[in-house]
C-alpha cells in the first residue's frame, strides 16, 4: 500500500502533493514528479512545494526523497516549501532537523 | 518452422507437405504413432500435426508421450480429424492437443493456425526465459542479502554489546537483517560508548553504510576521542561516500562512570528517555542534529548534551519503528502510548519488558513496517566488568626502554583541537604495555583536563556540586575554551625500564617507570584543594586528581601549584 502523487506547474513554481503513505515505494514516482519541469532537468530557479496535507505517513526514505530534491533543485540555493503536513508527520520532520534545512510551514 | 506430420494416410500427408513446403517450413513426416514419437524425440520440431485414427498407436496416447517429453518448452500439437461431433474434438484437447484441424485442409485456416501457435509459442518461450532471469535475480539478490547479512552481524559481534552487563536491548528486523545498527565498544578510559544508528531503508543499503560507520566508531573509541568527534568524522564520512537519500539518524552515548557524567548526541533518533527509581522520566534528551550524512559540515555538530549520571539512572534508546508500530487498523502505537509506561507505576527493571511486550501486542500480526530496536542503559551497573574483561586492543607488548617526549600547546591549539587522543596514541604506541593502558590513559587525561580546565579556563570544581551547577559547569568550559587567547600546556613524559634481572639472555626487564611532568600558564591550584582524599571527594565534581592520586605511585604539585609531576610503576602481568 503506498501513496498517490499529483503535479501542478505554473510559471514558477512547482506544487507535488502526496495523498497516504510517503514512502520508498514512492521514490521514483516522486522523482518524476520534480524532474517534469524545465527541459526535463531539475529547475533551479523554481520554488517547490511539496504539500504533505494528505499524506498519513512519513518515512526515512521519503526524508531521503527530500534531501535528493533539495540537492537537485540547488542545495542551499533551494526553494522549498513543505506544507500543511499534520502534527505527527511534522514531529517527525522535525526530530529529523529539516526545518533548518526547508521551510515547513 | 520444422513442422512433424504423423499421419498413415500417405495422401493426406502429401498434401499437407507440400502446403507448408511452400510457405517454407521444414517437413517431417511419420506414418504412425510410435514412428512419430520416435522421430519427435530425434529431430525436436517445433510443431506437431497429428492424425487421430492409425495403426501401432493412436494420436491421443502419441500426443501425450509427445507432451510428456517436451515440459521444458512449449511444442504445439494440432489434431488432424474428420469428425466434427464435440465428442471427438474434446478427446484431442483432453490428449493434450492444442487445437484441431477438420479435413478436407483448407490453405488459409492452415496458415492462420499454425500462425497463432507460432504466436503462443514465442510467447511461451519469453515467459520462460523472463521466469529465469527472474529466479536468477532472486538467486542473486538473496546471495547478496547473505553477504550483507554476514557483514552486518560480523559488524555487531565485534563490539562489546552483548559483554557490557548495563546494557539491555532487544531489536527485531523487518527484513532478512536489521537496518538498525546497534554498537557499543569501551574507551581506553573504561568508559563505554553506545550507538544506536537507524539507516534509511532496510537490508543493504544499511549494511553498506555501517561498515565506515562502525569502523570509524570502534578505532576512534578505542583511541580515546570523545562522542562530538566520533559524531564528527562519522558524518563526514558517510556524507561523502553514501547517496544523498541514504542517512543514518543515530544515537551516541558516552557512559563515564568514573566522572559520572552521561555524554550525549542525538541526530534524528527519537527522544532519549531517562527515568530514575521512581520510574518517571527525569530527563529527555531530544533529537538537536541531523541525521548521519544529511548534510556536509555544520558548525554546531560536535555539541553534544552533557548530564550528571546517576546510580538510579535508566536510559532508554529507540528506533522510530518503536513507536510507528502499526495496529490492525494501521493506527501508530505513538510516542505518548511510550511514555505512559513512566508513569511510575512500572518497577524500572521492569521497564524495558513492559515496554516490548506492550508494542507487540499493538502490533498483533501486523506485518512489520520498520526495524525496531529499545536498547536500555543501567547506570547502576556502568562501572561493573564485563565477563570476559574489557577487550584490549592486540597491540604488540613493547620492551620497557628508555624514552623522553616533550609536547607543548598553545591557546591557538588547544582551542581548535582537542590533543588528548594525539598525546595518548602517542604514547600508547610508545609504551602500552597490557593491563595498564587504561590506568595511564586516566591518568594523563585527568592531568590534561586539570590544566586546561582550572588552570587555563579558571573553571571552578565547586561549581559542580549541584545538578544545575553541573550543567552551568560545561555550558561555561565551551564557552571560556573558545574564547581562550592565552596560555600554554607543557607536558614531559620520561619512561626508563625497572627492575632488570640477569639470566642467561642478559638483563630481564621487568616493568618500568613512567614520569609525567604537566605545566601550565595558569595560576595555579590551592594545593589543599589538590590532596583532598579519595573518599570525601565523591560528590557531584572533582574525582579527578584524588583519582589520579590512587593510581600513581605518587603525585606532587609544584611551582604555585602550576606544574603537576605524577610517577606511574607497571610491571609486565
Amino acid at each position: 500500500m503506498s501513496g498517490e502523487i499529483s503535479v501542478s506547474h505554473n510559471e514558477n513554481e512547482t506544487t507535488i502533493s502526496i495523498k497516504g503513505r510517503f514512502n520508498f515505494e514512492m521514490h521514483s514516482q516522486f522523482r518524476t514528479a520534480y524532474q517534469q519541469t524545465g527541459d526535463g532537468g531539475t529547475d533551479k530557479s523554481r520554488k517547490y512545494v511539496i504539500d504533505l496535507g494528505g499524506t498519513e505517513y512519513i518515512d526515512s526514505s521519503a526524508l531521503g526523497m527530500l534531501l535528493l530534491l533539495r540537492e537537485e533543485a540547488g542545495a542551499n540555493e533551494a526553494n522549498i516549501e513543505v506544507t500543511n503536513a499534520r502534527p505527527e508527520i511534522r514531529k517527525i520532520l522535525e526530530t529529523a532537523n529539516f526545518q533548518r534545512l526547508f521551510k515547513i510551514i | 518452422m520444422n513442422i512433424l506430420i504423423v499421419d498413415d494416410d500417405r495422401i493426406n500427408s502429401t498434401i499437407l507437405s507440400r502446403l507448408l513446403a511452400r510457405d517454407g517450413h521444414q517437413v517431417l513426416t511419420a506414418s504412425n504413432g510410435v514412428d512419430g514419437v520416435a522421430c519427435f524425440k530425434k529431430e525436436q520440431p517445433d510443431l506437431v500435426l497429428m492424425d487421430v485414427r492409425m495403426p501401432k498407436m493412436n494420436g491421443y496416447k502419441a500426443a501425450r508421450r509427445i507432451k510428456d517429453m517436451s515440459v521444458d518448452r512449449f511444442v504445439p500439437i494440432i489434431f488432424l480429424t474428420a469428425v466434427t461431433d464435440e465428442e471427438g474434438l474434446s478427446a484431442c484437447i483432453e490428449a493434450g492437443g492444442d487445437d484441431f484441424l477438420t479435413k478436407p485442409f483448407n490453405r488459409t485456416i492452415l496458415q492462420a493456425k499454425i500462425n497463432a501457435m507460432r504466436r503462443i509459442q514465442e510467447l511461451d518461450t519469453a515467459l520462460r526465459r523472463k521466469t529465469f532471469e527472474l529466479e536468477r535475480h532472486q538467486e542473486n539478490l538473496h546471495q547478496e542479502m547473505e553477504v550483507g547479512n554476514h557483514l552486518f552481524t560480523n559488524i555487531v559481534r565485534a563490539g562489546n554489546l552483548q559483554d557490557a552487563p548495563c546494557l539491555r536491548y532487544s531489536t527485531s528486523p523487518m527484513s532478512v537483517f536489521n537496518g538498525d545498527l546497534l554498537i557499543a565498544s569501551y574507551n581506553p578510559a573504561g568508559g563505554l560508548h553506545i550507538m544506536l544508528g537507524d539507516f534509511t531503508g532496510h537490508g543493504l543499503s544499511a549494511a553498506v553504510g555501517a561498515l565506515p560507520l562502525s569502523e570509524l566508531f570502534y578505532g576512534m573509541t578505542a583511541q580515546g576521542f570523545s562522542i562530538g568527534d566520533l559524531a564528527e568524522e562519522i558524518n563526514a564520512k558517510l556524507y561523502t561516500v553514501m547517496p544523498t537519500w541514504i542517512t543514518c539518524a543515530a544515537c551516541l552515548i558516552e557512559v563515564d562512570y568514573r566522572q559520572k557524567v552521561l555524554t550525549i548526541w542525538n541526530g534524528g533518533l527519537p527522544d532519549v528517555l531517562i527515568a530514575d527509581s521512581s520510574g518517571k522520566i527525569v530527563h529527555r534528551v531530544a533529537s538537536t542534529h541531523f541525521a548521519f550524512g544529511t548534510i556536509g559540515s555544520d558548525p554546531h555538530l560536535r555539541k553534544v548534551e552533557i548530564l550528571e549520571m546517576q546510580d538510579d539512572f535508566r536510559v532508554f534508546l529507540y528506533s522510530d519503528g518503536l513507536i510507528e508500530a502499526n495496529n490492525s487498523e494501521g493506527a501508530m502505537f505513538g510516542q505518548k502510548r511510550l511514555e505512559n509506561h513512566f508513569d511510575g507505576s512500572i518497577k524500572p527493571a521492569d521497564l524495558l519488558d513492559r515496554i516490548r511486550e506492550a508494542n507487540d501486542q499493538y502490533r498483533g500480526e501486523t506485518k512489520q513496517s520498520d526495524d525496531t530496536s529499545i536498547l536500555e542503559i543501567d547506570c547502576a551497573k556502568a562501572g561493573e566488568e564485563p565477563p570476559g574483561g574489557r577487550q584490549q586492543t592486540t597491540r604488540k607488548d613493547i620492551p620497557a626502554s628508555d624514552w623522553q617526549v616533550s609536547f607543548s600547546f598553545s591557546a591557538t591549539t588547544l582551542r581548535t583541537v582537542d590533543p588528548l587522543p594525539t598525546i595518548i596514541n602517542a604514547v600508547m604506541s610508545l609504551q602500552a604495555p597490557t593491563g595498564h593502558r587504561e590506568r595511564i590513559y586516566t591518568i594523563l587525561a585527568e592531568l590534561f583536563s586539570n590544566a586546561l580546565d582550572h588552570g587555563l579556563l579558571g573553571l571552578d570544581t565547586k561549581t559542580k556540586k549541584t545538578p544545575e551547577g553541573f550543567v552551568e559547569y560545561y555550558s561555561q568550559r565551551e564557552k571560556r575554551l573558545a574564547a581562550l587567547e592565552h596560555g600554554e600546556i607543557k607536558l614531559h613524559l620520561c619512561h626508563k625500564p625497572l627492575g632488570s634481572e640477569q639470566n642467561s639472555s642478559g638483563p630481564m626487564v621487568r616493568g618500568g617507570e613512567i614520569a609525567i611532568r604537566l605545566e601550565d600558564s595558569g595560576p595555579g591550584f590551592n594545593p589543599n584543594d589538590v590532596h583532598s582524599s579519595l573518599e570525601s571527594n565523591l560528590g557531584h565534581g572533582g574525582r579527578g586528581i584524588a583519582l589520579v592520586q590512587s593510581l600513581c605511585t605518587r603525585l606532587d604539585y609544584h611551582g604555585c601549584g602550576n606544574v603537576a609531576e605524577a610517577i606511574y610503576n607497571w610491571t609486565h602481568q
